[in-house]
């Protein structure tokens, strides 16, 4: 597997992504105006990705949740004018969230559940070519002549069916509507996602 | 700055080149432009990372076993015009049995019969020309269908109409005095106690009949993955129908599947929520506690499961007493 090798991407499976929405859900609530968290969140997973090695951390979550408050950090000063408010919320930071969010509790209890319910709701074409290639592990190019279409058209279904799943377990257009400034970036997201992009 | 991509975006073109590699290994052609890119943001090795964990995850449904039939999840869509088949039947019931909701009565009504549902039963009413209608908890509809058109009045609560295609006959669903028309569609349609009426379509075309709007002579139709909230009076002023993204959708319709998902409600709204699916109450003592925002699944028939996760999440304190479940914040501070 290229981009992160296999024992790599495994070990986020198992160590980090459960992690994902109490992460965002601590974003939500503490991260400066202007800091989106589905940013945070991509940028903090390729530090993970580029660390030489994982074997070394012993609190994932917890190192996790550091990393993301490096991020942030580092996005703080990268914008000329820190606003003293924004310094403010950095503070805020300090003590992350350490308990379970229901959300992660739930999924816990029934991942596959949620798996086979995610896999269902697919569009019919997406979903018949994504159980024949993840579930059954049929190679792509003989889910094409089976299903008589091109391998650039199941290449294509792959993909909208892995999109599918990050919008399922993921972001979802999930984002949070508790503060204001968080409703802006809904409203921006919903009206076409034209970027609610500030200072960078 | 460029325009810089959103994290969305972003997502877009990680699920693509996880499928890409997936298929087989890249031209060296390819190999530059997968670089370029892996290397011109610094959200994308990361959102790259979790698109392969995921589809990695995808595999676990192995364990489902090989007779592993996604449509036994599926929920009702649209219907088969010959009737709900005996599959799609037993797929719904079973789903909706995993996650601990009785459906009963899969047997067509009789025409003017009312249809209703107890506090926290979900029901699957087949009508005869292949639609079907499925009752949240505390509905109730009328079937009255004749040769004219397919006509539903939803007496209160909420309803989720699969309708099955048929141009000479359209099927109409009344809601207190408004008429909402198709030809075919999948759409929601909600009037509880204290709100306005409030209609979902996740699929097809839905029609507002003219005489509901106040001044303007033109009936307005609302499009897939649209909603709208019918003003309180008729004739009102009536806003646009708005669009939602479905996701939004998937989420308000939880409920088809025994479910109540949460995106930020404050937890007062969440306690309400669960108030419709069952006597117990969830009572706040806390109106801080009362503000927190949650999320998550959870299944419509638990609310002592939820205020039990919701307890642990705020360090709150949970007793039972009769059909109350009481949270405080632990420590009695507020």
């Amino acid at each position: 597997m290229i981009g992160a090798d296999r024992q790599r991407t495994l070990w986020f499976l198992r160590n980090i992504l459960p992690h994902e929405s109490a992460l965002r859900g601590w974003l939500s609530r503490s991260a400066p105006q202007g800091v989106d968290p589905d940013d945070i969140i991509q940028e903090a997973y390729t530090i993970l990705a580029e660390l030489e090695t994982v074997e070394t951390i012993r609190f994932p979550r917890a190192y996790l949740f550091q990393v993301a408050r490096s991020v942030i950090t580092r996005h703080v000063r990268r914008a000329r004018i820190v606003s003293i408010h924004a310094v403010d919320d950095l503070d805020r930071l300090e003590h992350p969230d350490e308990a379970a969010t229901p959300e992660q509790l739930a999924i816990d209890r029934d991942e596959l559940r949620q798996l086979a319910l995610a896999i269902a709701a697919m569009p019919v074409k997406t979903r018949e070519a994504f159980v024949l290639r993840r579930v059954k592990g049929v190679p792509q190019r003989e889910i094409a002549s089976r299903m008589r279409i091109s391998e650039n058209t199941v290449e294509t279904h792959i993909s909208r069916g892995v999109l599918f799943l990050i919008d399922w377990f993921g972001r979802g257009g999930n984002k949070r509507s508790q503060t204001s400034k968080n409703t802006e970036v809904e409203i921006s997201s919903l009206d076409g996602r034209t970027r609610h992009q500030s200072r960078h | 700055m460029a325009e810089r991509d959103t994290s969305r975006d972003i997502d877009q073109a990680a699920s693509r080149w996880t499928a890409r590699l997936d298929r087989g290994p890249l031209n060296p052609e390819e190999d530059k432009a997968f670089q370029a890119w892996l290397h011109g943001d610094p959200r994308r090795r990361g959102a790259l990372l979790r698109a392969q964990a995921l589809s990695m995850m995808s595999e676990s449904a192995q364990a489902l076993g090989p007779s592993f039939d996604p449509a036994a999840f599926q929920s009702p869509r649209r219907a088969p015009l010959a009737g709900l088949s005996r599959r799609q039947a037993l797929g719904w019931t079973s789903a909706a049995a995993a996650v601990g909701v009785v459906v009963l009565g899969v047997g067509r009504p009789a025409s003017g019969a009312v249809i209703r549902t107890e506090r926290g039963e979900i029901r699957l009413a087949p009508l005869k020309d292949g639609s079907t209608v499925l009752l949240n908890t505390q509905s109730a509809i009328r079937v009255r269908y004749d040769e004219g058109q397919r006509l539903v009045t939803l007496l209160s609560g909420e309803a989720y109409f699969s309708v099955a295609r048929d141009e000479k006959r359209p099927f109409v669903v009344e809601v207190y005095g408004r008429r909402l028309r198709t030809v075919q569609a999948g759409f929601r349609v909600r009037k509880l106690d204290h709100d306005p009426v409030d209609i979902l379509v996740q699929q097809g075309r839905v029609e507002l009949d003219a005489s509901n709007l106040g001044g303007s002579s033109e009936a307005m139709a609302l499009e897939a993955n649209t909603r709208m909230v019918l003003p309180e009076l008729i004739g009102g002023r009536t806003e646009q129908p708005q669009a939602i993204a479905p996701e939004i959708i998937t989420r308000e319709l939880a409920w088809r599947e025994g479910k109540l998902a949460f995106e930020g409600e404050t937890l007062q709204a969440a306690a309400e929520a669960f108030g419709r699916y069952s006597d117990t109450r969830i009572r706040i003592r806390d109106p801080n506690l009362a503000r927190e925002p949650v999320s998550g699944l959870f299944a419509a028939n638990d609310p002592v499961g939820f205020s039990r996760a919701i307890a642990h999440v705020f360090d709150a304190r949970l007793e039972q007493d009769g059909d109350n479940v009481i949270l405080t914040r632990a420590g009695g501070g507020h």
